[in-house]
């Protein structure tokens, strides 16, 4: 009796190990592998994923092995065998757990450091947050952008920080996220190792754009000479005023909350952009008397000054005036007067 | 005895009262009414996230309503109904004939009232939409609401704090004689666990709240950036309660289900010291854990990993109940009533909710999962597969007790099925949205994730109609349910030694305990030991 029980549990814990990693070595539940630390994350994560699935399935199955094998027969009205305790039992399954958290604490705290190892000469952008966009800067250039721009196979150290509230920087695909506080810089390294194109997520409740800010920019991962080809055009302004304002809306973030068809934005956070000079348009009310290109450039500088019907005072960030430079402001106000 | 008890009067739910039985009715019936209102609000959000474009609600409404259906939860359903079932059950268990302080225990009770009122009326003024966590500066800048909301949890953390006082002294000073600590009952245990961690961690939550409510009332700058303020102190602030919080959540359910065990496999509970110590520990260790919520955030680096080790040790205290209760059911004699079937469900559930807090342990993992659906998935399979399970298991057990009535099995079984399968339904896919890359808190959604919200969303709906029969059940058979007798399930702790429902004073003559309250099996069968509370007839 006492053989057939120890044939049993051998029998079980080995079926249970086998079922574990077969979880580990097939079950990919997770996106695209697109950084070095990514590739280190997932071995661990499919690594827990199996010792998981031993621990869910031994509970779950005996959970249900008693409910079938030990069920009071009907008319039986007395108690079961009263059994109190068992030391070694107690003292194994306290142990055994003790153990496989000690062994995913010390893998978790490798993973960690090895993720987070310097390289040589990394390409440090600027990661800048508000609500409700992205925009990154390339310290050395003059290129601000709303897309993320890498190139594949260097390291990058990202800046972050936030000129509001707390945001917080996610790219699924390199498996990591950082938070952008205000008054605070934060440090991130990623080494992108798989050309593509992926989302960039705010994973941090920032208010009514939130759900937005994570839908509208994207990192383009691509070959070093892609990138210092993407990096000297997107220095320079296009010739057409019409082109450089389509490019100066999207720099500064504007098509993260408003809708422009020549831009291709959608926003909904403010109102949308389209035929502002119509007379007869839907905000020929809101600037009554003033010129049309004073109104436009008053709501970017001053966005307090006029406040469209049915949107919210304070949305907007109130600091362009800093950021944006005069020549480029004048660009872009004109872009925006010539939309019909 | 029973006879010799007069009838008492329905009405007396319906005012100031300092029993302890009509206190812990009071908290179970208004906390109910508040699970229906925040249940309501993830049925908007749900339905809101049927398309990944959808415009039910504006993002403005949407983030309101997910704000306040967290809070609404976790402040005016989950902790008041376990405070309900602590009021009612413990002083029975331990053979008291009330709370130590009663009129303390009336003022908790009422304090809920005007505090929950007050969350709901926020909405007229803008509700607090900053999400249930409040991270400032978001929170400084929102609507007037939130300064109601800050207000409410004030009041509730109040509330909690002085039921918490009474439980404490009540258990400390108030058990019948022969009832040593190691012959408490196991929920009784808990409770006690609960209330030190309640009262360790609130008073942080609230002297965080009254500086967010300074700050947006009278013009502080605790957390203003531009002033020098650290938006960083308040998650600390935060999450020193609200992480202790999932455990003042789960901790009373597995205390009910503990007791819930041992009757329906008619055996003792396995390891009764382990199951008692481990509460202790979970209370303890919970106590050093908070900024395993703060990995992304700008916390010091090299604090993150004395954080990660002591969250996955919480893994081994959880680990020891769940064996202990599975050792309870082996070899016994088991009973599948509602219960039962409820309390299966807890650790079945609970599991999965256990196994993903140890993944979101592991700092590289969640430096990924973090803010994600997986997130939320987690917490919904703890609170929800766990707590919520929990009391459920516990209502139905102690209905019986409570209303002196029986409740119809078969409506329990229904509800049963349609809330187990409604809660993997609607959280296991969840788990999948978050690692492929959906965050939390959005109103719209990129389309690659449809399949799986509308799959969550039809999950919900199932646990929607689920409560219909819940109700329909609590209702009738409160009121033509056949008569329970005082120990339906022959149960041996002291509040099924005396009439459904108890006597005024619960107990004629004060008891004397002679044994453990688990003793199955020990005595023949059918026979329980005289109790001296039954043997005062």
């Amino acid at each position: 009796m006492k053989e057939r029980t120890l044939l049993v549990v051998v029998l079980v814990t080995a079926l249970l190990v086998v079922a574990g990693i077969w979880v580990a070595l097939n079950v990919n539940l997770m996106p695209a592998e697109a950084s070095t630390r990514a590739a280190l994350v997932d071995q661990l994560f499919r690594a827990m994923l199996g010792l998981a699935a031993v621990i869910f399935l031994l509970v779950e199955g005996l959970l249900l092995y008693s409910v079938f094998r030990f069920r009071q027969p009907r008319g039986d009205d007395g108690d079961a065998v009263p059994v109190h305790g068992n030391r070694a039992l107690e003292i194994v399954w306290t142990l055994i757990p003790a153990l496989i958290v000690i062994v995913i604490g010390f893998y978790s705290f490798r993973v960690l450091a090895a993720s987070e190892i310097r390289e040589e000469d990394p390409l440090v952008v600027n990661v800048r947050s508000r609500q409700f966009a992205w925009t990154f800067e390339y310290p050395g250039t003059s290129v601000i952008s709303s897309d993320l721009h890498l190139p594949v196979g260097r390291q990058v150290r990202f800046l972050i920080t936030s000129d509001d509230v707390i945001h917080s920087f996610w790219v699924p695909e390199f498996r990591v996220k950082r938070d952008a506080t205000p008054g605070q810089m934060a440090e991130l390294l990623v080494t992108p190792t798989r050309e593509g194109t992926y989302p960039v997520r705010c994973a941090e409740l920032c208010g009514v754009g939130h759900a937005a800010m994570g839908l509208s920019s994207r990192v383009i991962v691509e070959s070093d000479e892609a990138f210092q080809s993407w990096l000297t055009q997107a220095a320079a302004l296009p010739a057409d005023p019409i082109e450089a304002g389509r490019t100066l809306f999207t720099r500064y973030g504007c098509q993260a909350c408003h809708a422009l068809a020549d831009a291709g934005a959608a926003g909904a956070v403010g109102p949308a952009l389209d035929s502002l000079a119509d007379p007869n348009g839907p905000h020929a009310h809101a600037h009554g008397g003033m010129d049309i290109r004073s109104f436009v450039e008053q709501s970017i500088l001053e966005p307090s000054a006029a406040i469209a019907p049915a949107f919210a005072d304070g949305l907007m960030p109130k600091d362009f005036g800093t950021r944006i430079p005069a020549n480029e402001l004048a660009i872009l106000v004109d872009y925006l007067v010539a939309q019909k | 005895m029973t006879t010799a008890t007069p009838a008492l009067s329905p009405r007396r739910y319906f005012g100031w009262s300092t029993d302890h039985k009509v206190i812990g009715v009071q908290y179970l019936v208004t906390s109910f009414f508040f699970f229906l209102v925040g249940g309501a609000m993830a049925g908007i959000i749900r339905t809101q996230l049927l398309a990944p474009d959808s415009t039910l609600v504006s993002a403005e409404a949407y983030n309101r309503l997910s704000t306040n259906h967290g809070s609404v939860m976790l402040f005016l359903w989950i902790l008041p109904v376990l405070a309900g079932l602590g009021n009612y059950l413990v002083p029975l268990q331990i053979g008291a004939r009330d709370m130590a302080f009663p009129r303390l225990n009336a003022l908790s009770f009422w304090l809920l009232v005007p505090a929950g009122l007050l969350m709901l009326a926020s909405f007229f003024v803008g509700a607090a939409e900053a999400g249930w966590t409040a991270y400032v500066p978001l929170s400084i800048s929102g609507p007037d609401g939130q300064t109601l909301w800050a207000v409410s949890v004030i009041l509730l953390g109040t509330s909690s704090m002085m039921g918490s006082i009474n439980f404490v002294a009540t258990i400390f000073t108030m058990r019948a004689e022969g009832l040593t600590f190691w012959r408490l009952p196991l929920f009784s245990w808990s409770m006690l666990a609960t209330s030190i961690l309640v009262l360790t961690a609130t008073p942080v939550l609230t002297a965080g709240l009254a500086l967010i409510a300074m700050d947006r009332l009278v013009g502080t700058l605790f957390f203003s950036v531009p002033a020098g303020g650290d938006p960083i102190l308040w998650q600390n602030l935060f999450w020193f309660y609200s992480h202790p919080a999932v455990y003042i959540m789960v901790l009373p359910a597995m205390g009910a289900i503990s007791e819930i065990f041992p009757v329906f496999a008619r055996k003792p509970v396995f390891g009764y010291r382990m199951i008692a110590i481990s509460s202790l520990a979970i209370s303890l260790l919970g106590l050093t854990v908070w900024a395993h919520h703060m990995f992304t955030s700008g916390m010091d680096p090299r604090l993150r990993v004395p954080y990660m080790i002591s969250t996955m040790i919480i893994a081994v205290p959880t680990g020891v109940k769940i064996f202990s209760w599975l050792a309870t059911i082996w070899g016994g004699k088991i009973r599948l009533d509602t219960p039962m079937l409820f309390a299966l469900g807890f650790i079945s559930m609970f599991l999965i909710g256990g196994i993903t807090g140890v993944f979101l342990a592991a700092i590289p993992v969640d430096l990924h999962v973090h803010d994600t659906y997986f997130v939320v998935a987690h917490l919904h399979f703890v609170l929800f597969g766990g707590s919520v399970s929990g009391a459920y298991a516990a209502l139905y057990y102690w209905y019986p007790k409570i209303t002196g009535r029986r409740f119809d099995e078969r409506l329990g079984k229904v509800h049963f099925a349609a809330n187990f399968i409604g809660t993997n339904l609607a959280y296991l896919p969840m788990f999948l949205a978050g690692l492929l890359g959906m965050p939390r808190r959005v109103v719209n959604y990129d389309p690659r994730f449809t399949e799986l919200n509308q799959l969550a969303s039809l999950g919900a709906f199932l646990l929607a109609v689920s409560v219909l029969p819940l109700l329909y059940n609590m209702i009738v058979s409160w009121v033509n349910g056949p008569k329970a007798g005082d120990n339906p399930w022959k149960a041996k702790t002291l509040e099924w030694q005396v009439s459904s429902p108890p006597p005024a004073h619960n107990f004629d003559q004060p008891p004397v305990v002679t044994e453990g309250p688990y003793d199955y099996g020990e005595a023949p069968a059918g026979s329980l030991k005289p109790s001296p509370a039954a043997a005062g007839d």
